[in-house]
Parts: structure tokens; sequence; C-alpha cells
């Protein structure tokens, strides 16, 4: 198959994504597997373009919190059928990132945003859900040697969380193994910077940002 | 450092205060409004978790809140799902922060048919509630005014079947949002009913309907409908009313006005001059201190120099100003930090001298 029709499955994965269509993206993910295109690149310039897309479209508030799922909705469909099929080489060494909202908090709209883009941008997300425990964030990011740990929450009341977060690291002597980003609705720079974080982002996009300036724009380790 | 800051003490109560203000007749100050939420706890001494399912401690540590700091507004409230509750949802009580969710009333579209409006005299910790408003009321209503908070329909519709699940369904399945919705006008139509007969006024709050989760289109459709029936109800009443939305709301603020709101409380995200040019002429503004970074981590003078641009960008609002916390005040807030707001109001005075307030 030359480029040119290769292209053709990538942008209609891409807009698949874009335009919420799971089905669609299903579709066209079996498609490139029957066709024996590449499932890496029909990943990254087809779903994750599409991701892409999506997210700056909520950026611009041209997509607010319903588009973003149902677009992640499309990407996670068509992952669930190219990942099996991705090439050994591509599945290695990607800079991974703990993900949770801290204990005490069971929002994660914001948390899920930030994974699916993380997944999008090329990111190793594990994704510890909600109303996470501090020292369980901290064994986990130890055991699975993490990179980077992202934690998130809506509420004032659970803000203290995720300076014990830091603590506990420093305690156990690894603060330096670990970029710690913090974000959520009552997150300010301000609180970020007296717990200590290596980083704060107001919203889901600006936390992308801030991962790919703090790893140097590589997502790749 | 000495503080050579003189006493400011106020000369009316709150109820003279707001009367005369929305005259335009002389006051010694403007409103003053810092959103104390489960901080109460902390004035009275006891467990956050001691408010929410008693009555008599709930009513005494407002009225302890109110006495201490002297703002204009008493608004009962512990978290925003007691509503949700009474319909089924599962609330976590941790013994001395803010409940929070812990499962919706319904996990899927089947659960509907089970779902019922409340009785707010028998669901949930709504009789507390209300045995706590009717106290305050006895206690200081003659002075203060007393609200209760309200959830909007759309925010309890996402207590009773998940955020994520809502969402979703704004798009997928319009139907079954409106059905939730409906069913949560009911029962805030149910509550609002028993907050008039226990003496007190509901204050609307939806933290949902924010521009940061649904487009101005989705308010529109999900969400305005809901909240001008209730703007109607209370108005059929003859008491004004404040709608909160948390997050950015500025490409709602026509629409929020369009509900009959009198009052619009303004999140931080939010430009409180950007909001009188908009829509001052329309309905008084409130706001919007920003809740954790200024009045949960900042100084006294932080406090006061917020406090002061606050007041300078919207004293001048056509349809009147008062100024508060963008949202709820975080429970542990420091008191001072709570004077602090209400003597820079107070430091002001007036009618408010623009040029003074410049000079800082």
């Amino acid at each position: 198959m030359n480029e040119q029709t290769e292209q053709l499955y990538f942008t209609a994965l891409s807009d698949a994504v874009l335009n919420m269509e799971e089905d669609t993206a299903i579709n066209i993910a079996h498609k490139v597997i029957a066709e024996k295109i590449d499932a890496y690149r029909a990943i990254e310039r087809g779903l994750v373009d599409g991701m892409n897309r999506a997210g700056k479209f909520f950026e611009d508030e041209e997509y607010f919190i319903p588009e973003i799922l149902l677009c992640s909705d499309a990407m996670y469909a068509g992952l669930n059928i190219l990942n099996p099929h991705i090439n050994r080489e591509h599945q290695r060494s990607r800079i991974k990132i703990i993900i949770a909202v801290v204990e005490g908090d069971t929002h994660d709209i914001g948390k899920n945003l930030v994974k699916t883009l993380l997944d999008a941008a090329g990111f190793e997300v594990i994704d510890l859900g909600r109303d996470v425990p501090p020292s369980k964030i901290v064994d986990i990011a130890i055991i699975e040697q993490a990179d980077a740990i992202a934690l998130s929450t809506l509420m004032t009341t659970t803000m203290d969380g995720m300076s014990e977060v830091i603590q506990l690291l420093q305690q156990r002597g690894q603060r330096e193994s670990f970029q710690v980003i913090v974000g959520g609705g009552p997150i300010s720079q301000g609180f970020a910077d007296r717990i200590g974080a290596d980083g704060y982002a107001p919203n889901a996009p600006a936390a992308i940002k801030l991962l790919n300036k703090l790893f140097g724009k590589n997502t790749y380790a | 450092m000495h503080d050579p800051k003189p006493l400011y003490i106020d000369q009316l109560f709150p109820v003279q205060r707001l009367a005369a203000y929305a005259k335009g007749a002389p006051v010694d100050r403007l409103p003053c409004v810092p959103i104390v939420g489960n901080t109460a706890a902390r004035i009275l001494g006891v467990k956050v978790s001691a408010l929410r399912n008693n009555g008599k401690i709930l009513a005494d540590a407002h009225i302890a809140s109110y006495r201490r700091f002297g703002y204009d507004n008493i608004r009962v409230f512990t978290d925003l799902y007691t509503i949700a509750e009474g319909m089924g949802a599962k609330v976590r009580v941790p013994e001395d922060e803010t409940a929070f969710l812990g499962e919706p009333a319904i996990q899927d579209v089947s659960g509907i048919a089970n779902l019922k409006p409340v009785d707010p005299y028998s669901d949930g910790v709504l009789p507390h509630h209300l045995e706590a408003i009717e106290r305050v009321v006895q206690e200081v209503g003659d002075e203060v005014p007393v609200t209760a908070a309200l959830t909007g329909p759309f925010t309890n519709a996402s207590f009773l079947i998940g955020a994520v699940t809502l969402s979703r369904f704004v798009l997928k399945d319009p139907a079954t949002v409106h059905k939730l919705c409906k069913l949560s006008l009911e029962s805030a139509l149910a509550y609002a009913e028993a907050i008039f007969a226990a003496g007190g006024t509901p204050s609307l709050t939806d933290a949902m309907s924010s521009s940061t989760v649904i487009s101005p289109k989705q308010f529109e459709e999900f969400s305005f409908p809901y909240l001008k029936i209730l703007v109607d109800y209370i108005h059929s009443k003859s008491k004004p009313v404040t709608l909160h939305i948390c997050g950015k709301t500025s490409p709602i603020w026509d629409k929020m006005a369009d509900t009959g709101a009198d009052c619009l409380s303004i999140d931080n995200d939010a430009d409180l001059l950007e909001a009188k040019k908009k829509i001052g002429h329309r309905v008084r503004l409130m706001g919007n201190v920003h809740p954790s970074a200024i009045m949960l981590q900042g100084s006294r003078q932080d406090i006061r120099r917020e406090v002061f641009k606050c007041v300078l960008a919207a004293h001048d609002n056509p349809c009147g100003f008062v100024l508060a916390s963008g949202c709820s005040l975080p429970t542990e807030t420091p008191l001072q930090n709570i004077d602090a707001m209400l003597d820079a109001v107070r430091e002001i005075g007036y009618p408010v001298a623009v040029e003074d307030l410049d000079a800082q």
C-alpha cells in the first residue's frame, strides 16, 4: 500500500476521534490491521492526531468536557484494537507517569482528561484512580520506577494530601527520583511552590505542556 | 510589625445595610460575604462532621460564625450532596473534613425508575438542615438574611448518575439528562418550599453548569430552564436570589442574568470588571477574592490588596456589588484572614473613594 492510501486511513482515524465516532474508529482500526498497515503509525498519525486536534478544540473552548470524553472514548476504542499489533520496539522506555486524585476527593473528570491527553502525547500512564491515599501513590511510584507523579484535586479540603505525597518521598529519600506536578480547581502556582512541587498546571493541555517542558519535550526516556 | 490600623466598627445590622444599599441610601460599608461553610465548625470548636446531621450544632456554628465576623449573609451549608443523598446517593463523611460523594444514586439508566424526588422532612440530613435554618432565623433572623444552599438541578443530576456518565449523556442521551434534571428540579422545589417554611431563602449553587465543564449551548439546554423555574419560584415568594456557578462563567453571564437571579456570585476565574461592563446593569455582582490562593494561604496584606482590587473593579456596578470570596472558603481558612476581609471592607467604607483605592 502506498503512503497516500495509508494516509487516508490515518486521516479517517483522526477524524473519527475528533468527531466522537467510536464505531467508525473501531471499523477503521480493524481495516488498518486487515490491510497490514503499521499499527504504531496508525495510532500516532491517526488516533493521537485526532486527540491532539480535540485537545486544541478544548483549549479554544469549542469543545468542552462532554465532547472530550467522547473523543477519548473513540481514541481508546481504536487503541484497544491497534495496541496488540504494535512492534515491540515502540513499547519500551517511554516516560512513565503515575496519575491520581488524592485521598478524600472523588472528582476525577480533570484527572481523566489529563490522562487521556498524556496517553495521546505518548507518555506511559499508570492511573491509580480517585480517592487514593498518599502512601499508596508513593509506593506504586517507587515500585513502577516512574518518572513523574501527577496529582489532582478539586476540593480545597483535600489539598493537604498533595503535600503529604511530597513529604513521604522526602522521608524515603526518593524526592529526587520524581517530578511531581499538581493541578485542580483550588490549586495555584503559589500552593505548588509552597509544598515543593516541581510544577503546576491550571488545566489539562497545560499539564501536557508542563511535562513536555520538564522532560525536554521528549516523551521517550 | 506594628499595625497602627484603627478599629472599624459596623454601624448597621446586615438587614439594615442591605435594605439601605438597595435603595441607594447611605450605608456604613459595602456588603461583605466571605462564603463561610464548614469553617463554622472551627468557630464552635466542633468536628466538621458534627454539623451535618445535627440541626442545633449546625445552627450554633453559623450563629457563632456570624457573630464573630459580622458578615452580611448566613448560608446554612455543609456540602453540595444533601439532596442527592436524600435521593439515594452515598455520601462519605470524614470526621473532620467536608463530606464528599461516595457513589452516585444509580449506576445506569435502568435505575431512574427507582428515583423519587426528596421529602425534605424525612430524607437524608435535610430535616437537620431545616431545623438549623429555623434556629438561625429565630436567633438572628431579624439582623441578617438567612439563606440555605440549594444545589442546581444539573449539578444534582451529576450526583445521581455520576459526573462522567452525565457528561457523556449530554451528547449521547439528552432525554435521560433531562429526566434526571427534572427529578432534581422536583427535589429542589420541595426543599425550597421547606426552606421558606423554615423562614429562610434558598441560594442557588450549580458547580457543574460552569463553562469549565459544559458549553454555553449545553448550559442553555440542560441547566438554564431548570434554574429559571427555581428563580421564578423564589420570586413568587417575593424574595431575591443569588446564583453561584463555579469556575469560568463569562460565556454564560447573559444567560445567568436571564434566569432572573438578582445577584450573580462569580468565581475567581471570572473578571469582575468585565462582568460589570457586560451584565452589571442587569444584576448585582458578588465576588471574587480567591478562596484558596488568597483567603486560605494569603497574608492579611494579600487579602487587603485583593479586596481593594475587587472593590475598585466593581463598587460602582449599576445593580450593586457584594464583596465576597469567589467560592466557598476552605474549611481551614485562618479566622484572622476572614477578619481581614471584613476589616478591609470596613476600612474602605462607603461611598467608596476611588482615589484612595487607586493609591494602594
